[in-house]
């Protein structure tokens, strides 16, 4: 309890890597329109404008699950649920379980959450640096598709310390921690001052890419046919750069959608550990629903998390992190399996409300990957190996267990290569992929 | 036979209708390289004869080098007389020359290329004089053609690309001028150790972390503090008594790991810039614990209360933090067993903090066993205590700093109101002129030669576009110099075929040897035209050989020639290797002892032999003890000759060269072998058979790399590559994952694991297994180990030069060497031979040759 800080900064990171698009900016009125259709692009440079919109949302609960109530036993379709996901079961095949899978030398225990969507080696060593995150890959890729390039969403983050999305250059993207302000940025955004600001910002970006893309008649002229392919990559870059400002731009000025649902509460406490993440989940489920954005990443702290709420009826005796050291109490070990269990059950609930919700007569579930899964294999001993692994949706033919070596693991890296294809980004590597992930295969 | 003739004169006809080729080929090469048999995949028959097309161009020059080189035909064929094969070499050749020089004299040998993402950091940081930017991490790693992020072909363009160098160059300028203008503090600010959360806070135990070994003590001189540590007294004297404060210090006896990474949090570097910092600290003994245990006194255990002087220097590696847990290295320093001040005089960036590592000690990771401190003995363990650092900066000769003058010349500068975009305001005398002329000046200074008056002010309507939109003067001069450091006359390096123009080899010679853009002087001699003059190219060459910025060429260099970027890939493993896993003090002083021997070589003008074979090498006290050489003291690198019959020298036998060349867990004679053939030897080797499963080390030790090897040498198609790729790669076998000689296999199996306690403080649970062999054959000749291998390699100086001028011509000009340039590489040679191919020789041979000063 006493190390639980809140987050104060009140900056909200759903930001592209682009500085200027740092700033966010909405009118400040409400309007109505239909939600989905108001969103699609202008013209679109990549992927085909025609292209499903798919999504990504990336989870990490930092304290991981107990293996022994996780992983099921059996292989393939005919696996036997875990204890845990017979909570899931009536998803049974929405989603893949994953065993014998993790990040190649991605060691120090708790500090390797901030690699669970880099894979960045060594987060404990001299010389770390992080590298960009999943999201934000995506977000470079297709951001400028949707208002928010990317949201970067958590729950108890250590103030400054935890998140899930990192930029290229291995700069923290901040959490936000309230789902008020998820909420006020989705359908209200800020004043007309700050819409100016940002706009400003964007046109400045285009008139340097216009200036600099001017000048390809006179350099094309002087050149070789061999060189002068190699500028015309550079001036094909220029155009598509600025394309995608004009779309962020055109964002600022486009209405909001409407919000069916009053604006949440936010828990006060940290012990509301677990209401707060249902909040989020649905505030993710709002941000696909209205197609703000397509690329979410949500960090569980639950090592920053005090003894907490279960279930409005059940509070644990000692702090999360507390009770994952629970060396084979039975005592803890049942509190820590209530709490398992109740992620289990707001996992499918957000399985079941996404695929309530509809667009273009497909389950938005089919169109939305949920990565579930820790940093710890088994948070008692702080092992970065066999990590717990869940993949709901998205458009992957599910109902699997994917059993990999145990002894010598497979990359989990693999995995997001097979998502970042899945979104339609042409990609065969991230960070220390070696393909795509073997015997995971696409439908619809 | 008549028909296939037909086809075949047909396809060559455009070589050249008369002649001796059709003929040689078709007497004695097509039987096994035709359409069905198609031996080595090789059908001549399909075989483009349009040498214009690299591809055919590419197998014509194999087919020609493969039977020179007296491999093809093949043995066991009947051999052609010796004046037809001359002929029709002749004549190949003759047609390969004809071809390839003209191909170069329209195009050039190299495309046009973008600067790499290390030449835009130098770049941008030489332009605003701020050696602290941090670009390259921030654009996507580049990618390489012919083993160097040199060339054209693979230095593309995409709009993730271009976004993140818009991102970053705008960065840049901000932080630049933001760092320049005045500083933050000038006083010196000491920060004690006892100040600091992260030092005094884990003197207390926690529900997560009760052991001693993890927790920090307090020290008073070189006594602890058994008060001050139970909470009974104050953590700190304060201010009150300033001479008693001083004395006070925190020790550990643990590295700088999760969960114990003390760090001196109070200081944040307030503004990007130079800093001075002293860190005061000392060694201290810890005496062993007292506790039983089951009957057995746990002296491992340490008694934080029973402090006494330390034993020993301990090596410390100094870090620039930024949290949550960005770490970079600064420095490296000996605290001794006396009060030792050290000093280090470093660029930060805004934000960073110190934070420090004892290299010698444990990191506890957890395991099957209680972690144990490896170092702990009956009588006590090693200690370190940190007081203070001393922190003076940013510092600069005058204010505003440099990077102020090259963005705003003298205009005056104040502070901006609240709110604005940018902290400062430049108020300028007259904005239309001023921006113009700041512009010209930014423009002239940022392009590596003359342009026009009016390309000086292409960008002008990007500046006058953000003031007509409200931006402040100085944000919108920044605005303009972003685009300017986006434009393609500054990402690209411009070279036109032919004999490039000497702003072109001005911009060639310093993007080799520094890493970046010309210098005024260099520039200066380009304008005046002077550079094309070999004694003025020579003289140019030593003066930037000599300027501190060659450090950059000597790393970017070896970084990729030897692949040592990749060094950090792959830890060993923590089983098998619990003695180098974790230990990041070694493999920074390996690759640091890599890049240190190739400045020697470049220094010293030491023979190309010196490559595989050297009387000495540079070791500090960690990597002599990896080496097993009579012991030193402290961190520092230095140059010590090795005792007679020692297996070190050169840069094969290196750790950092070892560890590349490994996988962490073991090693494969064919990965070595066909590293050290294609970057030390020079010979390309073959690569894989794509439907072959490679073969791979078996840890649980029954049966030894070599033994699979032999086995699978047992097929004939197998041998004919494996006989020329391994044995460099046997000769190597004495040596680990890390470079630590081995007389016999670790395995995972066995009856007695070894006795040990890891780096990870947990109990080796490895086995000693199967002896070593490492006798081989090369080129015919016997070795039997390392040593025999060594003598015979450098004995073929030549071919060990050869090899370094082809990877220094990819590295300086970003284009292989082709078939029409081989002969300017031997007279490259033929000029170094008589200093036995000294290697700063091969370098000014180069940069004078015609590969050098032609496109």
């Amino acid at each position: 309890m006493a190390s639980y800080r809140p987050a104060q900064a009140p900056f909200v990171a759903f930001k592209r890597a682009v500085s200027r698009r740092r700033f966010l900016a909405g009118t400040g009125v409400l309007l109505a329109l239909p939600m989905l259709d108001a969103m699609t692009p202008a013209f679109a440079a990549s992927p085909a404008p025609a292209a499903k919109p798919r999504r990504m949302l990336g989870i990490c609960n930092n304290l991981g699950l107990v293996p022994d109530y996780f992983f099921p036993t059996g292989k393939g379709k005919d696996y036997k649920p875990s204890p845990y996901l017979e909570l899931l079961q009536a998803h049974r095949d929405d989603f893949s379980v994953f065993s014998g899978v993790s990040h190649p030398d991605v060691d120090g225990g708790h500090p390797a959450d901030n690699c669970f969507l880099t894979a960045a080696p060594h987060p404990s060593s001299g010389g770390f640096r992080n590298t960009i995150s999943l999201d934000q890959f995506m977000a470079e890729r297709i951001g400028h598709l949707t208002r928010f390039p990317s949201m970067t969403l958590g729950v108890n983050c250590a103030r400054g310390s935890r998140s899930l999305s990192w930029t290229a250059g291995g700069v923290m993207i901040p959490t936000e921690e309230r789902a008020s302000e998820v909420f006020r940025k989705m359908f209200m955004g800020g004043s007309e001052a700050e819409v100016r600001a940002q706009e400003r910002r964007l046109q400045l970006g285009q008139s340097i890419l216009d200036a600099v893309g001017g000048q390809a008649g006179e350099l094309r002229r002087t050149m070789g046919a061999r060189d002068r392919d190699r500028l015309d990559q550079y001036f094909t870059s220029v155009r598509e750069l600025e394309q995608r400002m004009q779309m962020s731009k055109e964002w600022e000025r486009k209405p909001r959608p409407v919000a069916t649902t009053p604006a949440p509460r936010d828990p006060g406490s940290p012990k509301e550990y677990m209401d707060k993440v249902r909040l989020m989940y649905d505030m993710a489920r709002l941000c696909f629903e209205t197609d703000s954005s397509r690329a979410v990443t949500l960090m569980l702290d639950s090592v920053n998390t005090p003894a907490l709420d279960i279930d409005h009826v059940h509070t644990t005796t000692d702090g999360y992190h507390s009770l994952s050291h629970h060396g084979r109490s039975p005592k803890k070990l049942e509190q820590l399996k209530q709490i398992d269990s109740m992620h289990m059950t707001l996992l499918a609930k957000l399985m079941t409300d996404l695929k309530a919700a509809k667009e273009d007569g497909q389950s938005l579930l089919d169109r939305t990957m949920i990565l579930y899964g820790s940093n710890l294999g088994n948070a008692s001993a702080h092992t970065t190996t066999n990590l717990p692994t869940l993949l709901m949706g998205g458009g992957f033919k599910h109902g699997q267990h994917h059993v990999f070596d145990t002894e010598n693991n497979y990359p989990l890296p693999n995995l997001y290569v097979s998502m970042l294809q899945r979104m339609g980004i042409e990609a065969d590597k991230f960070a220390s992929s070696t393909g795509t992930l073997r015997g995971l295969d696409f439908v619809g | 036979m008549t028909f296939r003739a037909a086809i075949l004169g047909l396809l060559l006809l455009p070589l050249g209708a008369a002649g001796a080729l059709p003929l040689f080929l078709e007497k004695h090469c097509v039987e096994c390289h035709d359409a069905e048999t198609k031996k080595g995949g090789l059908d001549m028959t399909a075989l483009k004869s349009d040498l214009q097309d690299p591809k055919s161009f590419a197998a014509w020059v194999k087919i020609h080098d493969r039977t020179v080189q007296g491999e093809m035909p093949p043995k066991k064929k009947a051999r052609p007389a010796a004046a037809e094969q001359a002929a029709y070499l002749g004549e190949l050749s003759a047609r390969l020359l004809r071809e390839d020089a003209a191909r170069i004299a329209a195009q050039g040998r190299s495309v046009e290329r973008r600067m790499n993402r290390f030449e835009y950091e130098n770049a941008v940081r030489d332009l605003l004089q701020a050696p602290w930017l941090d670009i390259k991490e921030s654009l996507p790693e580049d990618t390489e053609a012919h083993r160097y992020n040199k060339s054209g072909e693979a230095l593309d363009v995409s709009h993730v690309q271009l976004q993140r160098t818009l991102t970053a160059a705008e960065e840049a300028l901000r932080s630049a001028f933001v760092s320049s203008v005045a500083p933050a503090d000038t006083a010196t600010r000491r920060h004690y150790a006892r100040q600091q959360g992260s030092y005094v806070g884990k003197m207390k135990f926690s529900e997560f972390n009760m052991s001693p070994e993890r927790a920090t003590f307090p020290t008073l001189g070189f006594k602890g503090q058994p008060e001050v540590r139970a909470g009974n007294a104050p953590a700190t004297v304060g201010k009150a008594d300033p001479i008693l404060r001083d004395e006070e210090g925190v020790g550990v006896v643990h590295g700088s790991y999760e969960p114990v990474e003390p760090w001196f949090g109070t200081f944040r570097a307030p503004q990007a810039g130079r800093y001075l910092i002293k860190l005061c600290g000392h060694s201290v003994w810890v005496g062993p614990g007292k506790t039983k245990s089951k009957g057995q006194v746990r002296w491992q255990i340490p008694d934080l209360d029973d402090i006494s002087k330390g034993r020993r220097a301990e090596p410390v590696t100094v870090y620039a933090l930024t949290p949550p847990r960005v770490l970079r290295r600064i420095g490296t320093i000996d605290l001794g067993a006396d009060v030792t001040v050290a000093e280090l005089d470093v660029v930060l960036k805004a934000g960073e903090s110190i934070q420090i590592d004892v290299t010698r000690f444990f990191r506890s990771r957890p395991g099957p066993s209680r972690a144990q401190n490896p170092l702990a003995t009956p009588e006590g363990q090693p200690g370190l205590v940190m007081r203070w650092i001393d922190v003076k900066g940013p510092l600069a000769p005058q204010w505003p700093a440099a990077p102020y003058a090259v963005l705003f010349d003298d205009l005056p500068v104040k502070a901006a109101p609240k709110g604005a975009a940018l902290p400062y305001a430049v108020t300028p005398r007259d904005p239309a002129a001023d921006a113009e002329r700041l512009l010209r000046r930014f423009v002239r200074a940022a392009y590596r030669r003359p342009v026009s008056a009016s390309e000086e002010i292409r960008f002008l309507p990007v500046i006058q576009g953000a003031l007509k939109s409200g931006s402040s003067f100085a944000e919108a001069m920044l605005s303009g110099y972003a685009a300017v450091l986006c434009s393609p006359q500054f990402l690209y390096l411009r070279e036109a075929p032919g004999p490039l123009d000497d702003h072109a080899l001005a911009a060639r010679l310093s993007f080799f040897l520094w890493n970046s853009p010309p210098d005024a002087e260099l520039r200066a001699m380009a304008d005046a035209k002077k550079l094309r003059d070999p004694a003025v190219l020579r003289a140019q060459t030593d003066r930037l050989l000599a300027d501190a910025r060659s450090r950059r060429f000597v790393e970017a260099f070896t970084d990729y020639w030897l692949e040592l970027r990749k060094a950090g890939a792959n830890d060993p493993d923590s089983v098998l290797y619990p003695d180098y896993y974790l230990d990041d003090h070694l493999l920074d002083s390996a690759r640091d002892e890599s890049h240190e021997t190739f400045a020697e070589l470049l220094r010293g003008n030491l023979p190309a032999r010196a490559v595989v074979d050297a009387d000495f090498v540079f070791v500090n006290e960690r990597l002599a003890s990896l080496y097993q050489l009579p012991p030193v003291e402290g961190v520092k690198l230095r140059k010590v000759s090795l005792p007679a019959g020692s297996v070190r020298g050169g840069f094969m036998t290196q750790a950092a060269v070892l560890k590349v060349t490994a996988n962490g867990t073991t090693t494969s004679p064919v990965i070595r072998g066909a590293w050290v053939m294609e970057r030390i030897l020079g010979r390309k080797p073959p690569p894989p058979p794509p439907s072959v499963p490679a073969v791979e080390p078996d840890t649980r030790g029954a049966v030894t790399i070599r033994q699979q090897l032999e086995k699978h040498r047992t097929l004939e198609s197998c041998a004919s590559c494996h006989t020329k790729i391994d044995p460099p790669g046997f000769a190597l076998e004495s040596f680990d994952v890390m470079g630590g000689f081995r007389e016999r296999y670790r395995a995972l199996d066995g009856k007695t694991p070894e006795v040990g306690i890891g780096k990870n403080g947990q109990a080796f649970a490895f086995h000693n297994a199967l002896p070593i062999e490492t006798y081989g054959e090369l080129d015919g000749k016997a070795f039997k180990d390392i040593r025999d291998f060594k003598r015979l390699v450098a004995a073929d100086e030549r071919q060990l030069a050869r090899n370094l001028v082809g990877q220094l011509a990819v590295y300086a000009t970003g284009a292989p060497v082709g078939f029409a340039d081989r002969a300017k590489v031997e007279v490259v040679l033929d000029g170094a031979q008589a200093g036995r191919y000294g290697v700063r020789d091969l370098v000014r041979g180069l940069v004078t040759s015609e590969l050098f000063l032609n496109k």
